[in-house]
């Protein structure tokens, strides 16, 4: 029986640990790939992108979240005295691009400002006070969080209105934000291949895909990893189980030869042995299975932050496989030893 | 015509050491309703010679006829349905399973069939051996003579032909062994069995309607 639990639970909590390290990977890292930053190339004529141009790639793009971005550069002052230099973003949809760590997360940026947590220390802001950027006063509304992945420049970021950036004509840049990696690099070829050719370069378009790519082949390598690891641990479960099966009859090797010297037929002997064994494995899977939420609760708590991650169903679906898993092995593994147990000579086994 | 008859039975056993005969041409019969007991000392044969009789193993030569058939090369499948249906077994350390209550233990013989009344049967065979107030105790909660009552009810679920008992009294002490012996003689005139009982305890010989003695696998 314990033989059956710990089978169960390494296969299953083996499953749920790779469920959960892909998730946590992706969490980490995945934000960047499906993202396509256009700037302008060398044969733009106008001094950063146009409206027009803009308005093309929402049309090239239809499905994707265009965020269109004037970008500058200040140093800020703090009432102590102390100096920040930062980089100002305008943009009306900040939203997608920072992680907001306390305070508003606006997807409509009209009035007030966002900074970089880091920033906000350095010169002791806090939600509520007062930024100067251009001759206007904005209000710090949310705190951005230090950036996780990679790709995000080490310094500050004061993220103001668009209007606040006005002076300036055309965006800097724009970040178009697609479903997932594989589109991102779709989306970006598709923008290139609108406003560029071998001659011209009126735009670039960059995608993550080269990050996207290290994703997916480290996520791979990981699950083959853990399938191998997972494989053997199917096979020492399953000889665990087998060597119960077999212990156990051989215990009441006494038993069955009363049985079968009272008249019990071999195909009823046969019967209870496997009936017992699919009870076994059913309880053990059971209890492994139970075992094994409680460990991908606490994995996924650890790696995501989010226990609850462990009930979607690409997780919990191990749960599933480790109990069918047990109930089969279980039942396999009666087969031998009922056979024998069956068709021992009830003489020999009264002897014990 | 006899329930139980051995005819020329002869058995040996071939192991590597040596060929062992454990019975040479035995005859011997049995009636219903009549108690026969075999003695004679370890290694006369006795119980190689019930277990021909009870069908758990086959002579070597010579045939056995239980009530009128000939059941000598029957399959191990026929000779688990002749075992169910006419034989029931006593054993000396009464072989109850150790999980099971009193009536579960007296059922399990038929416990895959799927007849109704066999647990009617299964008490009432417990209260004919005097344990109708031990059915649902477990044979650990019952003393050696009330564990081999147990197994002669469990002997008689499927309302056999012939009992078959080893050292039924071997376990018990000499007052139990009587209770035990006196069950037996009194379950035999009431179903009618014939009751084979091999043994080296003088006790048993008192109940038996005749005794044959096994020497060296020869009938005396």
């Amino acid at each position: 029986m314990l033989g059956i639990v710990i089978g169960v639970m390494a296969i299953t909590s083996l499953g749920m640990t790779g469920v959960a390290l892909e998730k946590q990977a992706t969490a980490n890292l995945g934000n960047l790939a499906n993202e396509v930053s256009v700037s302008p190339g060398e044969d733009i004529e106008t001094d950063g992108i146009t409206d027009d141009q803009v308005e093309t790639i929402r049309d090239i793009a239809p499905a994707t979240t265009v965020i269109p971005q004037r970008s500058n550069a200040t140093e800020l002052t703090a009432r102590n005295g102390a100096e920040a230099n930062v980089q100002v973003t305008g943009v009306t949809n900040p939203a997608p691009l920072y992680d907001i760590a306390t305070g508003d997360e606006p997807t409509r940026l009209q009035t007030g400002a966002l900074i970089t947590e880091s920033t906000a220390e350095q010169l002791g802001l806090q939600l509520g006070d007062p930024v100067e950027y251009g001759g206007q006063i904005y209000r710090i509304r949310g705190l951005i969080a230090a950036e996780s992945g990679f790709g995000a420049s080490g310094g500050g970021e004061l993220v103001l209105p668009e209007s606040a950036l006005n002076e300036q004509e055309h965006y800097n840049s724009v970040t178009v934000i697609t479903e997932d990696g594989e589109t991102s690099t779709a989306t970006a070829n598709a923008i290139e291949a609108e406003f560029s050719d071998a001659d011209e370069e009126i735009l670039t378009a960059t995608s993550f895909a080269s990050v996207q790519e290290d994703i997916s082949s480290f996520t791979n390598t990981l699950e083959l990893a853990l399938l191998g690891i997972g494989s053997i641990s199917l096979f020492v479960a399953s000889v665990a189980i087998l060597n119960v099966m077999l212990m156990s009859t051989i215990e009441r090797r006494g038993e069955i030869g009363v049985l079968r010297a009272v008249g019990v037929r071999r195909g009823e002997v046969l019967r209870m042995i496997l009936t017992e064994a699919a009870v076994l494995g059913g309880v053990g899977g059971l209890i492994g299975s139970a075992g094994s939420l409680v460990v991908g609760l606490a994995l996924f708590h650890v790696l995501t932050g989010e226990a609850a991650l462990a009930l979607e169903w690409s997780s919990s679906r191990y749960l599933l496989y480790g109990m069918v898993f047990a109930l089969v092995a279980s039942v396999l593994s009666g087969v031998y030893p009922a056979w024998t147990a069956a068709n021992e000579s009830p003489v020999d086994a009264l002897r014990g | 015509m006899s329930v139980i008859q051995l005819t020329d039975v002869t058995k040996r056993y071939d192991t590597e050491a040596e060929l062992i005969e454990a019975l040479k041409a035995v005859d011997f019969r049995a009636e219903r309703g009549e108690m026969v007991v075999v003695t004679g000392p370890s290694g006369s044969g006795k119980s190689t010679m019930l277990n021909m009789i009870g069908l758990l193993d086959s002579p070597t030569a010579g045939t056995v006829h239980l009530d009128g058939r000939n059941v000598t090369d029957f399959s191990e499948d026929e000779r688990t349905e002749e075992r169910r249906s006419q034989l029931g077994f006593v054993f000396q350390d009464f072989h109850l399973l150790p999980m099971l209550t009193a009536a579960e233990n007296v059922e399990l013989p038929s416990m895959w069939d799927t007849d109704v009344d066999r647990r009617d049967r299964a008490v009432d065979l417990l209260r004919r051996v005097g344990l109708g107030d031990r059915l649902s105790h477990t044979p650990d909660e019952l003393s050696g003579g009330q564990q081999q009552r147990v197994a002669i009810a469990r002997s008689l679920i499927n309302e056999p032909d012939i009992l078959l008992a080893d050292e039924p009294t071997g376990n018990l002490d000499q007052e139990t062994g009587e209770t035990v012996l006196d069950e037996i003689t009194r379950l035999k005139n009431e179903e009618n069995v014939a009751v084979v009982a091999i043994t080296h305890d003088e006790q048993l010989v008192g109940y038996a309607d005749h005794v044959v003695r096994l020497v060296d696998g020869v009938v005396q």
